[in-house]
């Protein structure tokens, strides 16, 4: 059963952690999964979450910043045993949920840093646009081996796409937007070669997909296709010069899916990289 | 379309997904077919690896109709596939079915199976690419691989695409029927064309252990004569011969696991490391541990046959009880050995190797053995508490690896306990493990031959079985000499106790 700390300590977090890992169920970790949540994104990353520990064994951190609230720490700590199938073993993940109070808030580094697992890799799945300046942001920026965002949550764009270029010598980015639109690119690249002479591409979904697509053409065939985009929720409609793009086939990605398949990536992708620089 | 081609290509994670063809099973209304085969293929289905113009043609001796056929697969999905059933996802398959009820050598019936091929060229689009499966005895072997040969240039077998043929073993019963076998089959097909199924080799854990050996920067260098003191491998099934006894009495232990997955396992955990992944980068090394494996004689070979006794606490009958077997039955069900890899990196490390039926429980394990620590400075204390590190591989059942440490017990003084480690590979990795035949089926589709076994291989292999064999002609043993549920015989535990050594502690 999970326990609920406190104004608590990071020491008594790993004592709470072991104590529940007292079950007997193996833990078993193939990372540290950090997750930035602001108060408004809690609900949603919570939800998102939900099986994912189950399908990627790991310390998950959840961390939500307070910093309107007197200076502390809070912390639910959990270990969550799963059966292992085929077998009559099982495994243990760990989540810890920590509320950064006050001046704390703006040091998620120095809380993270003690919690990590030793030479596993750390992703960080960043909830809503990073205020770039911020130095929450520049710590976990050092910290982590990958940065997950989903700039389709931003509301700044494109302009917001400049300080993320800025970063990508730093650490290695995934985005959300970007691989939701992986099955759209494939369409288009089915398209070769007639694409090459693309002057128009229209765009029904998130601004953020259609901006990534636009970048990902101009970056790979050397043009400046013009993107007409109307807004959607979901990615649903794809055209080229007036012609629409056969859709993928199959149900669209889950926000766990997509997630998911982010925590088994591990280096760089210049392909990305350079769309969101031309986008 | 190469990504040089097409930038856009560059960075998309596109599956490997074949290209059309038509599946042709040979012996469509056996067990193999029900159990496997079409889970696996249901299993592709839902993860869309199937090509997207794809049929499927059942054709064995029992006279059913095409719906029958379907029914029955449809069936035997329900019953047996990992996913859960979606008609959607089986109507994808189903819309491409076709059985013809025929004897393998009726012109008639191969005519059928023919003209069915063209129709789903046309209807589907399968464009002339074929996959045939021989799910079949080998006795019906010949007859199918000849006749598909003189049906291949012809106009009625339609030319224009690829073929592959895929094979299950037993691949022949001894050195020369399998050479003949490979004669047959290299008159109407190309050793790239053939893909012979050892159905381990689809196994996750069996190619994890390349990854374990080759992705490991700590194991090559200790993976030697040097550190290594000996290598156990087990094939271990506590179940009997079932419905299998017809083959099972002219096969036995020795052609039925020996000769295939145990050989097959003991090259991949000897073989040098490969210069790159590919089919016949992986085959050169492992077909060269077989070439070195030493010709041994009859003291290190071990036959057993169960009589009757308790598996997991209910009585089973002794092997020549079971039915369709002969009463006095020779057959051994129980095999082990002791091999050496006669080269630089293994010279005088014994691998022992065992296989059984009706043991004392199912596994497959292998269990390198390293050297004891030259010198513990605490040995009277650890007395015989303090055993070798053993770095075991679960191939099945409970996937993973275990190392066996020494560690120290709390408490005043030192006192010495051996603990494992684990790596439970489902614990990891919670994706759910394809079945092997998915795989296997897969990658026959799409042309890659690194999973299945070379004809040199097989060579090999059943060169040193035909000398145990030929030893055996020359004695007789008191069959039964195991009880069902044990370990197999006395006799298996001697031949590792003569060396000093013992069989893992289960």
């Amino acid at each position: 059963m999970a326990q609920t700390l406190t104004n608590t300590t990071l020491a008594a977090v790993e004592r709470a952690l072991n104590e529940e890992r007292d079950g007997g169920a193996q833990r078993t970790s193939v990372m540290t999964h950090v997750v930035w949540a602001p108060p408004a994104w809690l609900e949603a990353a919570e939800r998102t979450l939900a099986g994912l520990s189950e399908r990627h064994p790991s310390r998950t951190i959840l961390l939500t910043p307070a910093p309107r609230r007197k200076g502390g720490l809070d912390a639910v700590v959990d270990v969550r045993e799963f059966a292992v199938e085929g077998s009559s073993r099982c495994i243990a993940s760990e989540v810890v949920e920590l509320t950064l109070k006050g001046a704390r808030a703006k040091a998620p580094g120095s809380i993270v840093t003690p919690l990590l697992i030793t030479d596993l890799p750390v992703f960080c799945r960043w909830r809503g646009e990073p205020d770039w300046e911020s130095p929450e942001l520049e710590q976990l920026v050092t910290l982590v081996d990958r940065l997950v965002v989903d700039s389709s949550e931003w509301k700044g764009l494109p302009g917001a796409y400049g300080p993320l270029a800025g970063l990508f010598d730093r650490v290695a980015f995934s985005d959300i937007a970007w691989t939701r639109t992986e099955p759209w690119r494939a369409a288009l690249a089915a398209l070769w070669p007639d694409i090459r002479r693309i002057e128009r591409l229209e765009v029904t979904g998130p601004q953020a997909d259609a901006l990534l697509l636009a970048g990902w053409l101009r970056s790979r065939l050397r043009r400046r296709p013009e993107l007409v985009h109307r807004r959607a929720k979901t990615l649903r409609r794809l055209a080229v010069d007036g012609v629409p793009v056969e859709a993928p086939p199959g149900e669209p990605a889950t926000a766990s899916d997509l997630l998911s398949q982010q925590l088994d990536v591990f280096s760089r992708d210049p392909v990305y990289e350079a769309a969101v620089t031309a986008a | 379309m190469s990504t040089v081609q097409n930038p856009l290509l560059e960075g998309l994670k596109l599956r490997r997904r074949p290209e059309p063809c038509a599946l042709v099973i040979f012996g469509a209304s056996g067990d193999l077919t029900a159990r496997k085969l079409f889970p696996a293929l249901y299993a592709l289905a839902v993860r869309r690896l199937l090509p997207e113009r794809f049929g499927v043609i059942g054709v064995a001796r029992t006279e059913q109709t095409t719906e029958q056929w379907a029914a029955a697969m449809e069936a035997a999905v329900k019953e047996h596939a990992r996913d859960e059933f979606d008609d959607s996802v089986w109507a994808t398959i189903a819309g491409g079915l076709r059985y013809v009820a025929t004897d393998f050598a009726d012109d008639e019936g191969q005519d059928a199976v023919a003209a069915q091929l063209n129709e789903l060229d046309e209807e589907r689009g399968t464009e002339g690419n074929r996959v045939y499966y021989m799910a079949v005895p080998p006795a019906a072997f010949e007859t199918i691989v000849n006749e598909l040969g003189e049906r291949r240039d012809s106009a009625e077998g339609g030319a224009r695409g690829w073929t592959r043929l895929i094979v299950e073993k037993p691949f022949g019963r001894d050195r020369a029927s399998a050479q003949a076998l490979n004669e047959t089959l290299l008159c109407s097909f190309s050793e790239a064309e053939v893909f012979r199924i050892d159905h381990y080799l689809g196994k996750e854990t069996v190619q994890n252990m390349l990854a374990l050996r080759f992705a490991n920067g700590i194991f090559e260098p200790i993976w030697n004569r040097q550190f290594i003191d000996h290598v156990q491998i087990t094939v271990s099934e506590s179940i009997g011969v079932g419905g299998r006894a017809g083959f099972y009495e002219s096969a036995g232990a020795i052609r039925d696991i020996f000769q295939n997955h145990l050989l097959q396992l003991v090259a991949l955990t000897a073989m040098e490391p490969p210069i790159d992944f590919t089919a016949d980068s992986v085959r050169n090394e492992k077909v060269k541990v077989l070439r070195s494996l030493h010709t041994p004689g009859p003291k290190s070979f071990v036959r057993g046959q169960y009589g009757a006794g308790l598996v997991e606490g209910v009585e089973v009958p002794g092997y020549r009880e079971e039915e369709g077997v002969d009463p006095d039955s020779m057959t051994e069900t129980f095999v082990a050995a002791k091999l050496y890899v006669d080269n630089w990196r293994w010279a005088d490390t014994p691998f022992y190797v065992r296989a059984g039926k009706r043991l004392a429980r199912r596994e497959t394990t292998i269990a390198i053995q390293f050297q004891r620590a030259p010198h513990p400075p605490f040995a009277e204390i650890a007395g015989d508490g303090l055993r070798p590190n053993v770095l075991l591989i679960h191939v099945q059942p409970d996937e993973g690896v275990s190392l066996a440490i020494g560690a120290k017990v709390p408490g005043q003084g030192m006192s010495i306990r051996t603990v494992h480690m684990d790596f439970l590979y489902g614990g990891a990795f919670r994706t759910g493990l394809p079945e092997a035949y998915e795989r296997l089926i897969l990658d026959a589709m799409l042309g890659d031959a690194t999973l299945f076994t070379r004809a040199d291989e097989v060579d090999e292999q059943w060169a040193l079985v035909d000398t145990v064999i030929a030893a055996w002609q020359r004695d007789r043993p008191v069959f039964p000499n195991y009880e069902a549920g044990t370990w197999g015989p006395r006799s298996s535990d001697e031949l590792i106790h003569r060396d000093g050594r013992s069989w893992r502690r289960h």
